[in-house]
């Protein structure tokens, strides 16, 4: 089975991002770039495939220098081979136009490699711009089957038998191979590196791509602020929970809520 | 193959067991403000079996026309091709649809074969000097990003609760069919469809939402939270991990990659307030926390908290409510 990963280097999602007060920039500065969570899950699902039928992963991401650490820590957690798709401001590229440079490469990383990937896959979408569009527009580049929202990929019969989660529960769907998924959280979580294979990656080379051609781009930020805050209400402790009851009902009669 | 100089707004009106979702009723009567300022028309497009009713539920909440074509069931190609082709025929300026895991697909597929842009989540749509202004969450909805989208038509899903939805009876439009051939799916099958939930709940639209998180300890103390939930009328929810120790099937998960809520009423039952599950919950009218930690980040968006310990505090809880139930 050959895969490919498509990653994000998004910021460390788990830290709360504000504007900065004086450029009305996201700030970013001191936030850890990692590799966006749904395609840290996307890899381990691959990892275990990988595991289960041989092959090779491949991973691939478009960004400038410092994406080069991130497909480091892939090729720490089960990637065989890396890709950076050389792009100084990659932040500015629609979901289009991500796919479709994405594709490109790809196709030009299955001519270098002799073979076609089987099965390609995406977050299902990115914690930072959280588009959710990448996946699908990239099996239209490739005028390949999708399958989104992706929590088990088991391999039959010249088909892939997909897990699929919806709102009321999930799908079993029968999606023909080659194809893309895109993968929402799995019951388990993405291994972490040993410091032997993060050695081991260390020595690996990540090899450089130049993208193809851009076309311009479908949206356009005008402004960017940040939500207005919820104000905070009232703080309830009391010494024991029959009396702090006693004053959150108070204030919920009051607000007419009960 | 881009759909220029378009007039009107499409929405494509999701439909589960034959009634429209919540969400698409939301963008509907938003899709008729929209409309109605610049003199045009709102077609709604059902899909699906037996729409007749669902199709006058879209005409009271703001469609002037609704469009139903005739499918066994979803599939996602199928579904696309159909939005796409009706897009080229009605060439409308603007394609909607409810932030649902279904509109988010379709969507997709339909701003790609029509090389437009499409904006998701979308928490507000401003009309200014003619030019459509589409405001969307950025990391984890801690910062908004208002953008423009340049391609036509402009596509965008809404997030749930975003807006207001408004039944009037006295609506009228036209129903009509259409039939759109597409070629039978040649990619992805559905072979089984599992629904999780006991009954259908259905959190985008409950107005009492009790959630419990990994502070409720145990599978068996969770229990509580159903009860709360019960006693208000209301439907559970929950944090990721409270699903990933299998407290509660994945399909109650309130937050970015579960379901974004609105509900009058929000209590969170030993929840901490992590952002991926507050930007789900933010929307909430009410929020009431009950968490052990007196500086859980949950309390800075509460309207009341309550510090305690939820296990000690939900009977209580339940015991007044039912009080006040029985007056
Ligand atoms: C990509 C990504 C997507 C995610 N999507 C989601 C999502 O959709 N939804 C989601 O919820 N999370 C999501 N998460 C996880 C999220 O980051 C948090 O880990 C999660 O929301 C925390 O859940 P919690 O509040 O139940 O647990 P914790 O953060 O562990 O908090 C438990 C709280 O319970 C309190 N507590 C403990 N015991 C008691 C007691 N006896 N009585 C009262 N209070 C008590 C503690 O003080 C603590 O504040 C996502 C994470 C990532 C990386």
């Amino acid at each position: 089975m050959e895969m490919l990963v498509c990653i994000k280097q998004v910021p460390d999602d788990s830290v709360e991002i504000s504007l900065d007060p004086a450029t009305k920039e996201p700030a970013l500065e001191g936030v850890t770039p990692v590799v966006n969570a749904f395609d840290t899950y996307a890899l381990e699902m691959a990892a275990r495939l990988k595991e289960a039928l041989g092959g090779e992963i491949t991973v691939i991401s478009i960004g400038n220098e410092s994406v080069k650490n991130s497909l480091k820590n892939c090729l720490a957690v089960g990637a065989d081979g890396a890709y950076l798709i050389n792009h100084e401001n990659a932040e500015s590229l629609d979901p289009l136009s991500i796919a479709r440079i994405l594709r490109k490469a790809a196709n030009e990383i299955e001519e270098n490699m002799g073979k076609k990937f089987d099965l390609i896959f995406c977050g299902k979408e990115s914690t930072d711009y959280a588009s959710s569009q990448v996946g699908l527009l990239l099996a239209k580049e490739f005028s390949l089957p999708a399958a989104t929202n992706v929590i088990q990929v088991e391999p039959g019969d010249g088909m892939m038998k997909i897990k699929q989660e919806t709102e009321e529960g999930y799908r079993i769907m029968e999606v023909p191979a080659p194809c893309v998924v895109t993968v929402q959280k799995p019951n388990y979580d993405p291994r972490y590196p040993t410091i032997k294979s993060k050695m081991a990656a260390r020595k690996k080379e990540i090899k450089e791509l130049t993208p193809s051609e851009e076309g311009d781009s479908m949206l356009k930020v005008l402004r960017v602020f940040e939500p207005e805050k919820r104000a905070a209400g009232i703080k309830i402790k009391a010494d024991s929970p029959q009396e702090a009851v006693a004053q959150a009902m108070s204030v919920m009669a009051e607000a007419r809520i009960f | 193959m881009s759909v220029s100089n378009g007039k009107n707004i499409m929405v494509y009106v999701e439909t589960v067991s034959d009634t429209p979702v919540g969400g698409a009723l939301e963008v509907l009567t938003k899709a008729h403000k929209l409309a109605e300022a610049r003199g045009e028309e709102v077609i709604a497009v059902l899909i699906g079996r037996d729409l007749v009713d669902a199709a006058r539920t879209a005409i009271m909440a703001g469609a002037d026309k609704a469009v139903i074509v005739k499918k066994e069931s979803y599939q996602m190609e199928e579904y696309g091709t159909v939005l796409t082709k009706l897009a080229e025929k009605f060439k409308p300026f603007l394609i909607l649809s409810a932030g649902t895991l279904v509109g988010k697909d379709l969507l997709s597929m339909v701003a790609g074969t029509l090389h437009t842009g499409c904006a998701m989540d979308v928490m507000d749509i401003s009309d200014r000097d003619q030019s459509l202004i589409f405001t969307c969450p950025v990391y984890g909805g801690t910062i908004l990003n208002d953008l423009v989208i340049k391609g036509t038509p402009a596509v965008a899903a809404v997030r749930s609760g975003a807006f207001v939805k408004e039944l009037l009876a006295e609506r009228t439009g036209k129903i009509m069919e259409e039939k759109v051939e597409s070629e039978e799916s040649v990619y992805t099958r559905i072979v089984d469809v599992v629904k999780e939930m006991a009954e259908a709940v259905n959190l985008e639209e409950a107005e009492v939402i009790v959630s419990g998180g990994r502070g409720m300890g145990s599978k068996e103390n969770f229990k509580l939270v159903e009860e709360l939930a019960l006693a208000c009328h209301g439907v559970v929810g929950a944090t990721r991990p409270a699903i990933e120790a299998e407290w509660v099937p994945r399909s109650h998960q309130v937050g970015q990659s579960g379901k974004i809520v609105a509900p009058k009423l929000y209590i969170a039952c030993g929840i901490s307030g992590a952002t991926q599950h507050v930007s789900g919950m933010i929307g909430s009218g009410y929020i009431v926390a009950v968490n052990k930690d007196e500086d859980a980040p949950i309390f800075d968006i509460a309207d009341v908290g309550i510090v305690g310990d939820a296990v000690k505090v939900i009977p209580l809880l339940i015991e007044e409510i039912k009080k006040i139930q029985s007056l």
